[in-house]
């Protein structure tokens, strides 16, 4: 192997200086800047996990009779608040989506989507603030929260997924004399709705969360034990409320992935024959 | 150098690749492996550098056995033996020179190459490499950006950095044109009979085959059905390895002679 | 038929597929989810009549809210940068505790299978959590403040962005990781050699987008005590301070935005 001869003929290195290290060395920057900002003492950095491993413990073993008697009533509760929010930002998604759809309609586009990106950037808790002294304490709050706020990412979604549907379906049934509705029936519907109905369910999987959370401002479910037994300091009681937390979660986000696949993989006909 | 004795692979779904092969390969040598598709070819150049474990019989590499070599002996055997695949299998978001440092894996510290702080040594021995296939100056080029016979030789280039004492060749030249493939041909063997490192080809091109075996050796069903120089394949023997005519009796039926 | 040949008769057209199960599984699921829509919307006490009847409520609210009080805003600066230092550092800190989890938890690049069977677990088990409850269980172990903020936020993190990564990770060009097998390579050299360069992009992408989640639940965890600026909107919402409540939800929500559309831009750059 030749060794020396060849360095002299090797081409020269290219500077190390490109976007990537730059935008690294940025967000180093902002880091530091933050860290410094919320002073993270490296002291209760390495007690911390010991601290909430601590805490763990105390919640078992959990309530079970608590966990009967206020925690199942109250899951359904946040279970029903994501179901029918869900549905209320699905069908609000629907036509908000087609509308914001480019490739249906051009113009419409933009602004569509900025209405939806704006009702996105309200999380749900913020919106549950107004609903709640407007229809009072409990779950109708809640689901009016989730609902809207729903609509925003399932109609941008939504719109995205139009939006990368094949038009020429479309085209043909303009030509054969179809009106929008047989447009939409058989050129687009059939495309999109094992994807929109797949949107739904994983925007179920999110909303569950969210409602789960939105009894802390008194909209209804489960969020309002976990807080209460956490500041009272039944830790049993707390352990009740995760331990029914996770399981409803998984069970939910299981039966929904399993469902999601099976939407995705297989297209649905557009009618019976 | 490397040597088969009755070697069986099976699949987990039954289906029998290599069926008590018996192989002699000595040091130096290059072989080139033809046979239809699916008739043991992949199978057996994976079994020499232990991607695909044999099911039975006993398989020695430079005198050690892939069998029994695991974890870092394993790693170690995969140094000395460099491979070149049919699809290049270069990091496409990597540069050249990064590809071919891959090469050096085994005998740098894992440390050292995850951080990129390659020793010296190992940098010089992947110009090197670089140089012997003509693509020093393609060095700090993403190799996304470089032709299909390019990348080929990148390829070359990366086991080459390995230095190893056995080089495996996958269907070099089966996605390049003509022209290309003669060129990557042409160095598989000048390094063979440079550096004196064993080759093993497979071809499924029994012309471009017979153009450059020394030695054939004709698998049919996980079995060895011909060995012996490129010029004497005869008409019998092609019949026995791909169970039918001639090639030349292709291209008569091409033109409609037959 | 143009040509005026009456449609075949002694030809058998073809029988439609016996669908007769799926037409009743179907219609069976129709009715389920009816049923359930039935039960759910009693159980929230949904009432379209409650909702458009109280719009004199609302409106009465919005008439609090308005004008805002901009005269708070001073009171705002500190605890909005808090937000954003809350939702930087967990952003990073979540980030970069799922790379070795998603890795684990991907087939392909696993070292085990137990290793690949108890991440996955692992990651199933965090992502049941919604950010809020984390915020409660930290201010519970650590105390109220923005520490718990981002303590509970990096699991939240880690949880989401280990999710995205693994299913990146599994989809990676297996031939690759082979090649670089052959060479002799182990699995850390495996991993940063064939597998980050495939997973790299995304990695950044789902870091943004988890920024954007992060500012937008930074700015709710102080209702739970968690630090930020909603520590600032529990107290004015307890006071029915409404004309300041809503400032904060302005800035909230401007802030969340902006940082949307630029996360939403350097993503698009990025795949």
């Amino acid at each position: 192997m030749s060794g020396d001869a060849s360095r002299h003929s090797r081409p020269r290195r290219p500077s190390r200086l490109d976007l990537g290290t730059v935008a690294t060395l940025v967000a180093a920057g902002l880091l530091l800047v933050a860290a410094w900002e919320i002073e993270v003492p490296v002291a209760r950095l390495r007690g911390a996990p010991a601290q909430l491993a601590g805490l763990l413990r105390q919640f078992l073993p959990p309530d079970l009779g608590y966990g009967r008697q206020q925690v199942l009533p109250a899951l359904l509760d946040s279970l029903a608040i994501a179901w029918v929010g869900t549905l209320i930002g699905a069908l609000l998604s629907l036509p908000l989506g087609l509308l914001g759809a480019r490739n249906l309609f051009p113009r419409l586009g933009f602004p569509v989507k900025s209405l939806l990106a704006a009702i996105r950037a309200f999380p749900e808790i913020l919106l549950a603030i107004y609903f709640v002294p407007m229809v009072g304490l409990g779950p109708f709050a809640g689901t009016l929260a989730v609902g809207l706020h729903s609509v925003g990412m399932l109609g941008k979604l939504t719109a995205e997924i139009i939006e990368s549907a094949d038009l020429r379906p479309v085209e043909a049934i303009r030509a054969a004399g179809g009106d929008a509705t047989s447009v939409l029936r058989f050129g687009v519907l059939p495309q999109v709705f094992s994807e929109v109905v797949a949107l739904w369910l994983f925007r179920f999987e999110i909303n569950l969360r969210a409602s789960a959370v939105l009894g802390v401002v008194g909209a209804g479910g489960i969020g309002g034990l976990m807080f209460n037994t956490l500041r009272y300091r039944h830790f049993a009681q707390t352990g009740a409320v995760v331990l029914a937390t996770v399981l409803v979660v998984l069970a939910v986000d299981s039966s929904s992935g399993a469902l999601r696949q099976r939407l995705t993989r297989e297209p649905l006909p557009a009618s019976d024959p | 150098m490397i040597d088969f004795n009755g070697a069986r692979v099976v699949y987990a779904n039954g289906a029998c690749a290599l069926d008590g092969l018996d192989l002699e390969i000595a040091a130096g040598e290059m072989v080139v492996v033809v046979g239809l598709s699916g008739a043991g070819k992949s199978t057996l150049l994976r079994a020499v550098n232990g991607l695909v474990p044999l099911t039975s019989g006993d398989l020695r590499v430079a005198g050690r056995s892939v069998r029994q070599a695991r974890g870092r002996a394993l790693r170690l055997l995969r140094a000395e033996v460099g491979m070149i695949f049919q699809d290049f299998r270069l990091v496409r978001q990597l540069r050249v020179l990064d590809n071919v440092l891959v090469g050096r894996l085994a005998r740098v510290a894992a440390w050292r190459s995850v951080i990129g702080a390659w020793p010296k040594h190992d940098v010089d021995l992947a110009f090197d490499a670089l140089e012997r296939v003509g693509l020093l100056a393609r060095a700090y080029d993403r190799a996304s950006q470089l032709s299909g016979g390019q990348q080929q030789r990148v390829g070359i280039a990366r086991a080459l950095a390995q230095q190893p004492s056995v080089i495996l060749a996958d269907e070099p030249v089966a996605s390049l044109d003509p022209v290309t493939s003669k060129q990557v041909m042409d160095d598989l063997t000048r390094i063979n009979r440079e550096l004196g490192i064993t080759t093993l080809v497979n071809l499924h091109d029994l012309d471009l085959a017979t153009a450059y075996g020394e030695r054939i050796v004709g698998l049919r069903a996980g079995k060895r059905v011909f060995d012996g120089p490129g010029a004497g394949v005869r008409a019998a023997d092609f019949d026995r390895i791909y169970g039918r005519s001639a090639p030349s009796d292709d291209r008569q039926e091409a033109r409609g002679e037959r | 038929m143009s040509n005026g040949s009456s449609p075949s008769r002694g030809a058998h057209r073809p029988l439609p597929p016996r669908r007769l199960r799926q037409r009743w599984v179907s219609t069976g699921a129709l009715a389920g989810l009816i049923a359930l829509t039935a039960w759910a919307g009693a159980r929230v006490g949904f009432s379209l009549r409650e909702l458009l009847g109280n719009l004199d409520k609302l409106t009465r609210l919005l008439d609090d809210s308005f004008p805002p009080e901009w005269s708070f805003w001073p009171r705002l600066r500190a605890p909005l940068v808090e937000t954003l230092a809350i939702a930087l550092l967990a952003t990073a800190a979540g980030s970069l505790v799922a790379v070795p989890l998603s890795l684990f938890a991907a087939r392909p690049v696993a070292p085990a299978a137990w290793v690949y069977r108890t991440a996955r677990a692992a990651m199933n088990l965090l992502r049941t959590m919604p950010d809020l409850f984390w915020a409660m269980l930290f201010a519970s172990a650590v105390g109220f403040g923005p520490f718990a903020g981002v303590m509970a936020l990096s699991v939240f993190t880690a949880a989401v962005v280990s999710k995205l990564l693994s299913e990146s990770a599994e989809a990676i060009d297996p031939r690759v990781l082979e090649a670089v097998r052959a060479s002799g390579g182990g699995w850390l050299e495996c991993v940063r050699f064939a597998v980050w360069p495939q997973v790299a992009p995304h990695f950044a992408s789902y870091a943004l987008y988890s920024l954007e989640i992060n500012v937008r639940a930074s700015t709710v965890l102080g209702l739970v005590g968690a630090g930020g600026i909603g520590m600032v909107l529990r107290t004015q919402l307890s006071l029915f301070e409404y004309d300041r409540v809503v400032l904060i939800i302005l800035v909230s929500f401007l802030v969340v935005l902006v940082i949307e559309q630029i996360s939403a831009l350097t993503r698009r750059r990025l795949v």
